[in-house]
């Protein structure tokens, strides 16, 4: 990832705008490479059609005919994983796009010119944010997916980058303790302790907080059309992101995404409503995270 | 416009008055002369006819007393035991004497009756007794009786004669009994209705022009009186005149106050033994509504037929203003919600109008009626649905006479005179609303687009709605009214959980409360309810909430934006609010403040008070549409980035550095160093009074770098020297001393004077015309804000300006 690379000298808006301007640069040529891939595939593609019309009258198929389309096949596999090749590396750059944005964010607040975004403004960020967050595609039909995809949780060796947004539960002003959407400052491997800034800054707070404390977001969407079993069930209780809130709140999935692009449909516990849950709400697979167990309840356990 | 609104004011209080006021009485007399059935006088001319009367009747009260008595003894009764007869008559045939038909020469005391063949003095033997002032008032019955009889008999309208004919009987039997004649029966007393007219239209001044200047508000005030003169001696339609025009179904009610009018206002005005009432005073809505519009029609056709004999003044007020008085008028007269109506109206004006309502004219208010609280209200508002998005985007349209170009008329007067040329701001406007203009890789995410962006592209988009409906008890609600409003309570109780859900319901539900409901797919997701004070001029707001997974998408200021601009519609520029902890924050943001503006009186007891919230209050501007605030100020912000730009493209010029300080030099002129003229700074003396940012205008300060020609200096020297010696310019020729006038200082911030402008003069401060017709003008607009307009000051700073305006014109000075 980029973050090894270029990036261990503080760099200037300037220099990011750069950087991002060469990505944006790959992308189009990468885009008319992908273009010439996929217009060679069809050729093939054309072809092993052509070929399997002349054998199908008769069923025995010659091994003249075995052998041609054999290497029409391996032709078209080919040229498919090419286009594919060519496919991931524009993602590829469109994620060190995000990581080059991330960084200038980061450092720009390191240097302690912090932004102030309104809520309204940080609202739309988290959900858009949630919205472009990578799509998973498996090399292969099975392969399994990794963790930080959809519901599948953090390795628990996994310690979460700078800057990665996690759900931390944090004191409130009256003991109470609630889950909050969090950015990480850093992780302290001595303490084993995160340092954690609320992403609302209104509230101003960082937190040190124990690793139990910390969830990790989900780096990557699964696909429920390939990957549906790194989804939540139907019914699971889980964590999700109160729509318009960055509080995590305990929920029952009532409909699972069944694209990309959908967002889960969860029932919030809410004591305010009469049958003590919320009407249906939509919540982006980022911020469904598997519920942790309380420490009361763990201590019992 | 501008100049003739000035002149006109320039005038005092009084001459205007009397000038409008000859204007209606010619009107009125012709409005009378046109009339096809002349009542009770002559009608060559009414007030000719008032002044006869009188004089007749002076002349009748110096008679030697035995001449009045001989005159009583007609209309008296005889007192000889058993008689009945109820007047002496003469015996002898009439000697033909049309004109003075009440010589009698030959009678005496002892002439008998025609009738009961008593001797005269048998009909006058209780009147030797009566008091001067007695035998007096029952002359002037005798007289009165007289012109009812005659205008009985030229009356030509059946119904009209029976009144006259009422009267006379009615005076008649009052003479018989020596009783003060009184009015009884079905017709009933005045006043007939609440609020009269006087103090309905008082109130619509109130209402409408409250928020004017003084001197705009008090021709407005004028208009009124005006047109409740014209009322006050307007000869009515009789109802067949009336029925012909085809007013079938309310022509009852208007033929019982006609009645009531011949007899209480229009006769008694004649007939001064009868006790006499102004129109305006005892009629209300109803005669107003029905005479209303053929009343407008006359006299403007009156007013258009006169135009030509009338001063240019007076031609502009009774031309252009007073249509449009009517006009507004006319809405408020037949609206069922308007509140001019409010028997309780109540709307403190502004201090200055205060005075003047008070110190003037006959419908002044006790200053006690203002401080009485009533919680009686009219309720007749409409609650059904209404859309006020389409509303909105008239309102730009609406107030384009005003807002097109904001502070146009002060502009012109004072400050800027030099405005952008328009293509430059055309220009500028195509630039940052073209798409690409501030288009990077930051561009994905505006980092502070205005709160209320998303829900206002979301309204345009017809993802959201808006409506202000409320429930109602007359009138039919619709069902889906209902149903957002049950969505609403939800709403509110859901957001709301310290409110007791019954006390929710009451309000919702309540007919004279409403809400502005935003809906987002067919359902409430959020609304402010409140209440309209509209005779106190404030609005409560009750509840106000947004749905929590809605929140924090501007919803809730486009919300109040709504709100604020219904509010201007409907003429409420005050919201008041008790807010809790968690709302305080919403409501600032909103531009609430803790600081309450209002007077208390206003609010007192009308608003409801809830322990441990705090009182906010927010007041409207009404030149603002808030919905449109922060797009059009984001628009002027970046307009100024551009003319900054564009300015700085044009100057950019590196000069050396200044080497004069290495060389010793300990410092130097600012306006010495190389360029900073070029960048339009000006020194302290004239930054002080121009103002800042002039510096980013155009052309002026090209203009100021010129020297200063002697020309120009000679020119102005001339002016402000033959200014000075006008016989007007005595009390602007030093500043006003704050020993005289203490609070002058407090009033106008930005003082001028003649002797000021002539050391200016001498110090070549005027570098250019506009500089020195600028502090002119300052003298006089601060003499005008200063001083009422029926002061000696207000009238010479008023002849001065024209004579100062005249003399730059003479040397080619002025514009247009």
């Amino acid at each position: 990832m980029l973050r090894s690379s270029p990036s261990k000298m503080p760099f200037t808006a300037d220099a990011a705008a750069h950087q991002i301007q060469e990505r944006l640069k790959n992308i189009y040529n990468l885009i008319f490479e992908i273009e010439e891939e996929r217009n060679r595939s069809e050729h093939n593609l054309n072809n092993i059609t052509k070929a399997h019309d002349k054998i199908t009258p008769d069923d025995k198929v010659s091994p003249y005919y075995q052998q041609k389309l054999k290497s029409l096949y391996s032709a078209a596999v080919s040229d498919a994983q090419q286009e594919e090749e060519l496919i991931r590396k524009a993602l590829a750059k469109i994620n060190e796009i995000r990581a080059i944005r991330n960084e200038r964010r980061i450092q720009a607040r390191n240097a302690g010119n912090k932004e102030t975004i309104r809520r309204g403004a940080l609202m739309k960020m988290l959900l858009s944010s949630a919205q472009t967050l990578p799509l998973y595609v498996g090399k292969s039909p099975g392969a399994k997916p990794p963790p930080l995809c959809g519901a599948i949780p953090a390795e628990v060796t996994y310690i979460a980058k700078m800057g990665d947004m996690v759900a931390a539960l944090v004191k409130g002003s009256e003991e109470e303790e609630n889950w909050i959407l969090a950015e990480v400052v850093q992780f302290n491997p001595t303490t084993s302790k995160y340092e954690v800034d609320d992403i609302d800054e209104e509230q101003k707070d960082r937190h040190v907080l124990s690793k139990r404390r910390v969830v990790p977001l989900p780096l990557m969407r699964a696909n429920p059309e390939t990957d549906a079993h790194a989804l939540f069930p139907k019914g699971s209780i889980v964590m999700a992101l109160y729509p318009q809130t960055t509080c995590f709140y305990k929920a029952v999935v009532n409909q699972l995404p069944t694209t990309a692009t959908e967002e889960y449909e969860v029932l919030f516990e809410d004591a305010t409503y009469a049958d003590g849950y919320s009407p249906p709400l939509n919540v982006a697979q980022r911020y469904v995270i598997s519920i942790k167990e309380s420490k009361k309840n763990k201590s019992q356990s | 416009m501008d100049e003739t609104t000035r002149t006109m004011s320039g005038m005092s209080s009084e001459d205007r008055v009397q000038s409008v006021t000859s204007t209606s009485q010619n009107l009125v007399s012709s409005n009378s002369a046109e009339s096809s059935s002349p009542r009770g006088t002559d009608q060559a001319s009414r007030q000719n006819n008032l002044q006869r009367i009188q004089q007749r009747k002076h002349q009748v009260f110096n008679w030697p007393q035995l001449k009045k008595l001989l005159k009583l003894a007609n209309y008296s009764s005889c007192q000889a035991d058993e008689c009945k007869c109820n007047g002496w008559k003469n015996a002898q045939p009439l000697t033909k004497c049309p004109k003075n038909d009440m010589q009698q020469p030959a009678a005496n005391f002892s002439d008998p009756c025609r009738s009961c063949t008593h001797v005269l003095e048998k009909h006058i033997t209780h009147l030797q007794s009566q008091s001067d002032d007695e035998i007096n008032k029952l002359l002037g019955m005798v007289i009165d009786v007289d012109n009812i009889f005659m205008g009985m008999h030229r009356e030509e309208d059946p119904d009209t004669k029976k009144v006259y004919y009422y009267l006379f009987k009615l005076l008649r039997k009052c003479i018989l009994s020596m009783t003060k004649p009184t009015i009884e029966g079905p017709l009933g007393q005045p006043p007939f209705e609440r609020p009269s007219i006087a103090k309905a239209i008082t109130n619509f001044v109130l209402y409408k022009f409250g928020h004017l200047s003084q001197r705009e508000w008090q021709a407005m005030y004028d208009l009124a009186k005006m047109f409740l003169h014209c009322l006050n001696h307007w000869n009515f339609e009789t109802p067949s005149a009336r029925r012909t025009a085809g007013n079938a179904e309310e022509a009852p009610a208007y033929k019982i106050n006609y009645t009531r009018w011949l007899v209480f206002c229009h006769v008694p005005a004649f007939c001064d033994s009868l006790p006499h009432y102004d129109t305006t005073l005892v009629f209300g809505r109803t005669l107003l509504q029905a005479v209303f519009k053929s009343v407008c029609r006359q006299l403007m056709d009156k007013c258009h037929s006169e135009r030509d004999r009338m001063s240019p003044e007076k031609r502009v007020l009774v031309l252009t203003h007073f249509p449009k008085f009517l006009s507004m008028l006319e809405v408020e007269i037949y609206s069922d919600g308007s509140p001019i109506w409010d028997p309780e109206f109540k709307q403190v004006p502004p201090s200055h109008l205060q005075a003047a309502l008070e110190s003037k004219g006959n419908h002044s208010r006790r200053p006690g009626e203002f401080e009485k609280i009533s919680v009686a209200h009219n309720d007749k508002d409409n609650y059904t649905t209404i859309n006020i998005s389409p509303g909105l985007k008239k309102l730009p349209e609406k107030r384009s006479h005003s807002e097109g170009r904001p502070d146009l008329k002060r502009r012109k007067n004072e400050e800027a005179f030099e405005d952008l040329p328009e293509e430059t701001v055309a220009e500028i406007v195509a630039t940052i609303n073209d798409p690409n203009y501030m288009c990077g890789p930051d561009a994905v995410f505006p980092p502070n687009v205005p709160r209320d962006e998303t829900a206002k592209i979301e309204e345009s988009r017809k993802i959201i709605e808006f409506h202000v409906i409320g429930n109602s008890l007359t009138q039919p609600v619709s069902k889906q009214t209902m149903l957002w409003l049950i969505g609403l309570h939800n709403v509110f109780s859901h957001q709301l959980p310290r409110m007791p859900k019954e006390y929710i319901s009451q309000l919702v539900f309540d007919p004279k409360h409403k809400t502005l409901a935003l809906i987002k797919d067919g359902r409430p997701i959020g609304g402010i309810c409140f209440r309209m004070f509209a005779t106190q001029g404030f609005t409560e707001i009750v509840f106000c909430a947004v749905t929590s997974q809605e929140q924090v998408k501007g919803y809730g200021t486009h919300l109040m934006n709504m709100l604020k601009d219904y509010h201007i519609k409907n003429n409420i520029l005050h919201f008041l609010t008790f807010a809790d902890e968690f709302a305080i924050g919403y409501f600032k943001k909103q531009g609430f403040s803790k600081d309450i503006k209002m007077s208390r009186p206003m609010y007192q007891g009308y608003i409801k008070d809830y322990e441990g919230a705090t009182l906010m209050h927010c007041e409207l501007n009404a030149k603002i549409v808030y919905t449109e605030f922060t797009a059009v100020i984001r628009k002027q912000k970046e307009i100024i980035k551009k003319l900054i730009y564009q300015r700085q493209q044009e100057i950019q010029k590196v000069h050396p550095g200044l080497t004069c300080f290495k060389e010793g030099v300990r410092g130097i002129p600012v306006e010495s160093i190389p360029g900073i003229r070029e960048t339009g700074w000006k020194s302290y003396a004239q930054t002080r009074t121009r103002g800042v940012a002039k510096g980013t205008q155009g052309p002026e300060p090209m203009e100021a770098c010129l020297d200063v020609t002697d020309s120009l200096y000679n020119a102005l020297k001339s002016v402000l020297n033959t200014v000075k010696n006008n016989s007007t310019a005595w009390p602007f020729l030093k500043p006003v001393d704050k020993n005289d006038v203490p609070d002058y200082y407090d009033h106008i911030k930005y003082p001028m004077d003649l002797k000021t402008m002539s050391d200016r003069l001498k110090a070549r401060y005027y570098v250019t015309r506009r500089l020195f017709i600028a502090d002119m003008t300052r003298i006089f607009t601060n003499c005008r804000l200063y001083n009422s307009p029926d002061t000696e000051y207000y009238r010479c700073a008023n002849a001065l300006e024209k004579y100062f305006q005249t003399r730059m014109k003479e040397i080619g000075l002025w514009d247009k």
